[in-house]
């Protein structure tokens, strides 16, 4: 503000100076045209005096001649005439001069004086207008009375000329001099003025070149400035621009707000208008809310910034294609205070999406990190058998899944047969997941199942609609390869650790690398993070190896033991489908290391099935049991035993049981059968109906039941192995499934 | 700050009142503020204990948690100020919605520190709201 006023003060004076100057000569000018005028009557005056100087003595002249003529007699009417001329010329002109002439000058006034005198005199001699002779024949012409008074007045004249021309003539040369030397006066007055105003001209039209000069320099330092203030605007990177107390923008603004906003019409924009077509109406008030706040003096700029709801805007924008675009920008605001308080806000906009996605990804990848920490952890405490169980069985499940995805089929018919399959499979392995706890893969099943879920509510199915589903497999494939890939690290890691090289341990990183090649970790990058899998509960963590019955022959060792230590996993299942589902219940296993090689996967799958079975729809909850006089905790029994026939596996809880009219309803609810089908049902086929495919009594699909796929895959495994599957079932007491296999060596060759 | 009274020694004194419904950070401040001028006059576990402390005590300072049951710090925030407009708010909250602490601006506040926080951010926080 100095520098301007500083600048303003120059001007002032500058143009002060100039202003006087013009008044000088202003007044200069004015004073010399009076004088000039003053000067030009001077020297008519000078000219008249002059003049007049001659009139006395030529008057005096031309009386002599009238005298003489009179005297002689002669002609004298020319002579009369011509005095009466000059008389009348005289007489005017010294009229006019005194006129012209300062009424004080003495020596016109001494004229004046005389030639009052002097006209009375010379008057009758030129009014005469008479006849000055008589002609009579004897003594040729004589004077008239008149001519005799009129050479008497002529001879007074005379007379009073001789006396009187020559002062007359000295007062008007005095006149003529005294008139000259005001003249030269006035002229000398007049010189030195016009060299005055010269002067102040000079001197003026140097002012104003200074002047000129120096706007001429500020005008370009200005536009220098204003030129750089515009470079400045157009190549920074970030938008800039001033709002005003009615958070309106400015005139001026960074050329980046354009490409930030797709817009340059932001002079005059309010804050709220740049805004409301980019962000969400919440977001928006807050925006102008702030605003607002940092228009008040109540906070101070750090507590501001600290507040600044728009660090990291997201902002939605067309792309220009059509398509939507979503941007990151980082508001900052400064305020710009004047002598009265805040002037303006200064507003700087940054396009932060590159960082912001980078950081995104940088998080990602951290949670990607953590995850296969946690699935590592998780993976330490699960069995290694187990594991490999499991991985085999289900990379085999989804080699079958593939096969069932790539059949052929063209009628719709067909396509549901294979929706079905694909469920069927899934499912299974979903169940196996859950029960080893390895949530990132129940969850990517889960997913896939979802997906062949909605493809079985499409009214018409094509190829097209499983295109999704393989790409979901093969992700869901090389979560498995990743699986695998870090069950042998964590083995790897526990047998160094534990120091005792268990034979577990080279089967399972033989079986880590035969089966499928393992990716290289760093591959597992770019899959989506898995979830978090938490530590088994400790009831997993017995250690398997010690558990193992010694006593057993080579061949049969390993399939056994794999039941066997199932009994840990399906313990942690108990345990989380009983927290799952608010329910309370024990679980006893009996007799597992009986179960035969052959019998092994498909014991496993069953007793999944019917646990979740068991925890979701046989056990009540605690309330309800303590209202029908149970105890709260729930009982579920399994014991596989063997039998003089072959083995025989029994499933008990103490639950609900199943009411033969609910399966019915449920059963008519799905279309399985028609309400007519239902009636004629006798309590035996209803309770068939459990094994039918599709078939569930829950309506809510969950991770462990509804999807309709259950107790049928039960059966048809049972089936397939050449057993059978019953249920026997009391309401509001227990329900009992009783699987019969038969002897192994009977089947052989089936199973194989 | 207008609201400051002069105590025996003709030292400004204020009265202190602490609002946040976990105990552990109700003693935290208290224990953190090293200013002798602050007399710790009560402290409220949520907005309608605050007000009920507010009536019976009139203290200058406040230090005010946000998510609380019964009345929120917003609501309360707009309370305290209705009644005492020389009041001084601090706001301290988890929240790292930038929004939450605007609206307690708008409705008052005038300060605002994010939990965690250090001794040193608390006792600045609170030298900048008596100054």
């Amino acid at each position: 503000m100095s520098l301007a006023g500083t600048e303003r003060r120059r001007q002032l004076f500058t143009a002060s100076i100039g202003t006087a100057l013009m008044l000088v000569m202003g007044l200069a000018l004015i004073w010399g045209f009076r004088l000039a005028t003053h000067m030009r009557a001077n020297i008519i005056a000078l000219q008249t005096a002059s003049t007049l100087q001659t009139y006395p003595e030529e008057i005096s002249h031309q009386l002599n001649a009238l005298r003489d003529r009179l005297e002689v007699r002669a002609y004298s009417g020319q002579a009369l005439a011509d005095l009466q001329a000059t008389v009348k010329r005289f007489d005017q002109e010294l009229r006019v001069l005194s006129g012209s002439v300062d009424a004080d000058s003495p020596q016109l006034g001494h004229a004046l004086l005389l030639w009052h005198q002097y006209a009375p005199v010379l008057e009758p001699v030129v009014s005469f207008g008479g006849q000055p002779y008589v002609d009579s024949d004897n003594a040729g012409s004589s004077l008239s009375r008149e001519g005799r008074e009129h050479y008497a007045e002529v001879k007074r004249a005379q007379l009073f000329a001789s006396e009187n021309a020559r002062p007359l003539q000295t007062q008007l040369a005095n006149l003529a001099t005294s008139l000259e030397r005001t003249s030269s006066a006035g002229a000398t007055r007049l010189r030195s003025l016009l060299m005055g105003g010269v002067f102040a001209a000079l001197v003026l039209a140097v002012v104003a070149a200074y002047f000129q000069l120096s706007r001429a320099r500020h005008e370009r330092a200005a536009r220098e400035a204003q030129e750089q203030t515009r470079d400045i605007l157009k190549t920074v990177r970030e938008g800039f621009f001033l709002l005003d107390a009615h958070y309106r923008i400015g005139s001026v603004w960074s050329e980046a707000l354009t490409r930030m906003f797709g817009r340059n019409d932001f002079a005059g924009l309010t804050f709220e208008e740049l805004l409301e077509d980019l962000v969400p109406q919440s977001t928006l008030a807050t925006a102008m809310k702030y605003i607002k706040l940092l228009w008040g003096d109540r906070a101070h700029e750090n507590l501001m910034k600290s507040i600044n709801p728009l660090g990291q805007l997201e902002i939605t924008t067309d792309n220009g294609h059509g398509g939507k675009e979503t941007r990151y920008l980082q508001f900052d605001f400064h305020r710009v205070m004047g002598p009265e308080g805040i002037k303006h806000v200064l507003c700087s906009v940054g396009d932060i999406t590159s960082s912001v996605l980078l950081a995104r990804e940088l998080h990602d990848s951290q949670e990607n990190a953590n995850a296969q920490l946690d699935m590592m952890v998780g993976l330490m405490h699960v069995d290694p058998l187990q594991l490999v169980s499991f991985l085999d069985t289900a990379e085999t499940g989804l080699k079958l899944v593939n096969t069932i995805l790539k059949e052929p089929a063209r009628t719709d018919a067909e396509f549901r047969k294979k929706l079905a399959g694909l469920f069927r499979e899934m499912h299974t392995i979903k169940g196996e997941a859950s029960a080893l706890n390895l949530k990132s893969v129940a969850m990517r099943v889960h997913t896939l199942e979802d997906m062949v879920g909605d493809c079985k509510k499409k009214p018409e199915l094509s190829g097209n609609d499983f295109l999704p589903m393989v790409l979901k497999l093969d992700e869901l494939l090389a979560h498995l390869r990743n699986v695998r890939e870090m069950a042998a690290r964590v083995t790897a890691l526990k047998d160094t650790s534990a120091g005792s090289a268990a034979t577990a341990a080279a089967d399972f990183a033989a079986s880590a690398h035969a089966p499928l090649a393992p990716a290289p970790i760093t591959a597992m990058a770019p899959a989506p993070a898995a979830p978090a899998a938490p530590p088994a509960p400790a009831a997993a963590l017995t250690a398997p190896a010690a558990a193992a019955p010694p006593a057993r022959s080579a061949n049969q060792e390993r399939p056994a033991r794999r039941v066997e230590e199932l009994s840990p996993a399906l313990q942690s299942m108990a345990e989380r489908l009983a927290q799952d589902h608010a329910k309370r219940f024990r679980l006893t296993l009996n007799g597992l290391a009986e179960v035969p090689a052959p019998y092994t996967a498909t014991i496993k799958d069953c007793l999944i099935q019917m646990l979740r079975n068991a925890a979701v729809h046989g056990i009540e909850p605690p309330e309800v049991r303590r209202a029908q006089a149970k105890k709260d905790t729930g009982n579920v029994q399994v014991d596989f035993r063997r039998t003089a026939e072959g083995y025989e596996l029994l499933f008990e809880d103490d639950g609900a049981g199943i009411a033969p009219e609910a399966l019915k309803a449920a059963a008519v609810r799905r279309q399985l059968i028609t309400e007519e089908d239902a009636e004629l049902m006798d309590t035996r086929a209803a309770m068939a109906l459990i094994f039918r495919p599709g078939f569930s009594t829950q309506e809510d699909i969950t991770m462990d039941a509804g999807r309709g796929v259950g107790m049928d895959v039960v059966a048809r495994s049972v089936y397939a192995l050449g057993g059978k599957i019953g249920v026997s079932t009391h309401p509001g007491k227990f329900t009992r499934f009783k699987i019969v296999l038969p002897a192994t060596d009977s089947l052989s060759t089936a199973v194989a | 700050m207008s609201n400051g009274r002069m105590n025996g020694n003709g030292k400004r004194s204020f009265k202190l009142m602490i609002v946040d419904d976990s105990n552990l950070m109700r003693r935290r401040i208290e224990r953190s503020q090293q200013f002798e001028e602050l007399q710790l006059v009560g402290t409220a576990a949520d907005g309608v204990e605050a007000l009920e402390l507010f009536r019976r005590t009139d203290p200058d300072v406040v230090t005010m948690d946000i998510t609380m049951p019964h009345m929120d710090g917003i609501e309360c925030i707009a309370r305290l100020v209705a009644m005492k407009p020389a009041i001084r708010i601090l706001v301290v909250s988890a929240l790292a919605d930038k929004a939450t602490a605007v609206e307690a601006m708008e409705r008052g506040a005038n300060g605002f520190l994010n939990k965690p926080f250090t001794d040193r951010q608390l006792n600045e926080a609170i030298a900048e709201l008596m100054r």
